[in-house]
């Protein structure tokens, strides 16, 4: 058996109004603290480089993005998110998708595609916002997932640092 | 500026009371959830309008547009009845709350208050404590155990703190020798004149504390006390019957703060000024009344809410005694002419 022995309070306490005047002065100091909300659309949540959000593809600095739509990203996405038809170019890189949708309703954002890509050709961006009006809308194509590399330079250096213990020192960059 | 005939000039000063009282309660649902958002940390309302202050108009039209129910079971007229019960006192009492002296208005000399009654303290707290009939109809009509015992404590503690509100009242009248609100607050405009806080201490503290439980606000929302009674006499209210609750609620609390004002603070009495013209001593009686209503909300989002038999305790074994203790030595040192 237990006995809990209470702690005897003390005259001040037992009048209520000191104890009511702490609590008080506590609720009006707590009025000029710091606010801790943040005003989500005009401030958006920041990002860094190791954030995971939607999926975009590369644009080389040619100006042609770098899939050669070799579909293993296709292959490796778990929810069935991603669709290439390939075709053929005048270029050097003879392939490049005809067509590759990503149905961000579809896509979890595990990221499996940019590890599968043997091109450099798909990353994780730091795009998290995906509302629109219809299902429809929400397929993305090439023309609304392509980004300069650029705007993905960060992410693709911090993927480099993660898989440099894997890669040959040879590998192209 | 053209002569109005005197009805005329009170029937705009009526108008204009009026709809500074429900604009002081708009503002007070907005108030509400600032206040309680700064104390946590947050920011609040203020998406509509600057700072949110169009927030009680789109609170408003919403609740209007909202679908009303009548829960089955319910006695239909009482249900339909209760709301305006317990808003319309709050509105009646305002009537002779002396907001400032005699001014010129469009010809005519008046004072700025609705009327002015000889017995003005004895009628706001008749008329006021009418306002507990809402909540027990309310409750009752509901035809909802949840309802009914807010009710039913509802009833309980207006009858536990109504007493040392009127005794804590009638110690500040014997002060004064006069019922008429009017009288009490100019004898404290006297420059050698202490306001009535501090020549009456006990007294203010003891109708602080009531000024909570009368309006049914924290720590003492009992009849709501939503944890245990989920809303308590207004769970089975929706549409504009809720809103005129709250209404209610905040209208009391608006004439519960000018009375204190009134009563203990000299009403636009200014220290060290006693020639202020009136348009200061209506700023400075404005100022007084939101300082209660601010320490309304403070209070509310601070404090827990008693435990039921802790506030029958508080009433009855503490509360009554000190009030009529207060009043005995008032009278007492009155007799002895040291006031």
């Amino acid at each position: 058996m237990v006995i809990v022995k209470r702690r005897e309070l003390s005259l001040a306490e037992k009048l209520y109004l000191p104890e009511i005047g702490r609590a008080l002065s506590l609720s009006l100091r707590a009025m000029f603290r710091k606010r801790v909300t943040r005003q989500y659309p005009e401030e958006p949540l920041p990002t860094n480089e190791v954030t995971r959000g939607q999926p975009r593809l590369v644009v080389k600095d040619d100006g042609n993005i770098a899939c050669v739509s070799c579909g293993m990203c296709e292959v490796a996405c778990p929810a069935y998110a991603i669709t290439i038809d390939g075709g053929e170019t005048d270029r050097a890189i003879e392939r490049e998708p005809v067509r590759f949708d990503i149905d961000m309703l579809r896509c979890i954002l595990c990221g499996f595609c940019e590890e599968a890509c043997p091109k450099d050709a798909i990353f994780m961006s730091n795009e998290l916002e995906l509302a629109d009006f219809s299902r429809q809308a929400l397929v993305y194509d090439i023309e609304k997932l392509k980004r300069p590399r650029s705007a993905l330079q960060k992410r693709i250096d911090y993927v480099y640092r993660l898989n440099d213990r894997w890669r040959k020192p040879s590998s192209t960059r | 500026m053209p002569t109005l005939p005197l009805w005329a000039v009170w029937v705009i000063k009526a108008a204009v009371i009026y709809g500074a009282l429900l604009g002081v309660a708009a503002l007070m649902s907005l108030a509400e959830r600032k206040v309680s958002a700064w104390i946590q940390y947050r920011i609040g309302p203020n998406r509509v309008g600057p700072f949110g202050l169009l927030q009680p108009l789109a609170d408003g039209v919403k609740f209007i547009f909202k679908e009303e129910l009548i829960p089955d079971g319910a006695n239909p007229f009482l249900f339909r009845i209760a709301p305006a019960l317990a808003a319309l006192p709050a509105m009646l009492a305002i009537a002779v709350i002396p907001f400032a002296g005699e001014v010129e208005l469009f010809g005519q000399r008046t004072n700025l208050s609705v009327t002015d009654l000889p017995i003005s303290s004895l009628y706001v707290l008749a008329v006021g404590g009418l306002g507990i009939y809402g909540i027990i109809l309310g409750g009752w009509s509901s035809n909802s155990k949840y309802s009914l015992l807010g009710g039913l404590r509802a009833a309980a503690q207006m009858v536990s703190y109504e007493l040392s509100l009127i005794l804590s009242i009638l110690a500040v009248v014997a002060l004064s020798g006069s019922l008429d609100l009017r009288v009490i607050a100019d004898a404290q405009q006297a420059p050698d004149v202490l306001w009535n806080v501090a020549r009456q201490p006990l007294a203010f503290l003891l109708f602080v504390v009531c000024m909570f439980a009368e309006t049914n606000r924290h720590p003492f929302d009992f009849a709501e006390s939503e944890p245990e009674l989920v809303g308590g006499f207004h769970t089975e209210y929706s549409s504009m019957r809720f809103a005129l609750f709250f209404l209610g609620e905040y209208c009391a609390m608006t004439v519960m703060s000018c009375l204190a004002t009134v009563l203990f603070l000299g009403g636009g009495a200014i220290p060290f000024w006693p020639e202020a013209p009136w348009w200061a001593a209506l700023a400075c009686f404005l100022a007084k009344m939101s300082a209660f209503l601010f320490l309304y909300l403070w209070v509310r989002w601070t404090l827990p809410r008693f435990r039921f038999d802790q506030l029958m305790n508080l009433g009855w074994k503490v509360m009554l005694p000190l009030a009529l203790l207060n009043l005995f030595a008032t009278a007492a040192l009155i007799a002895l002419e040291v006031y």
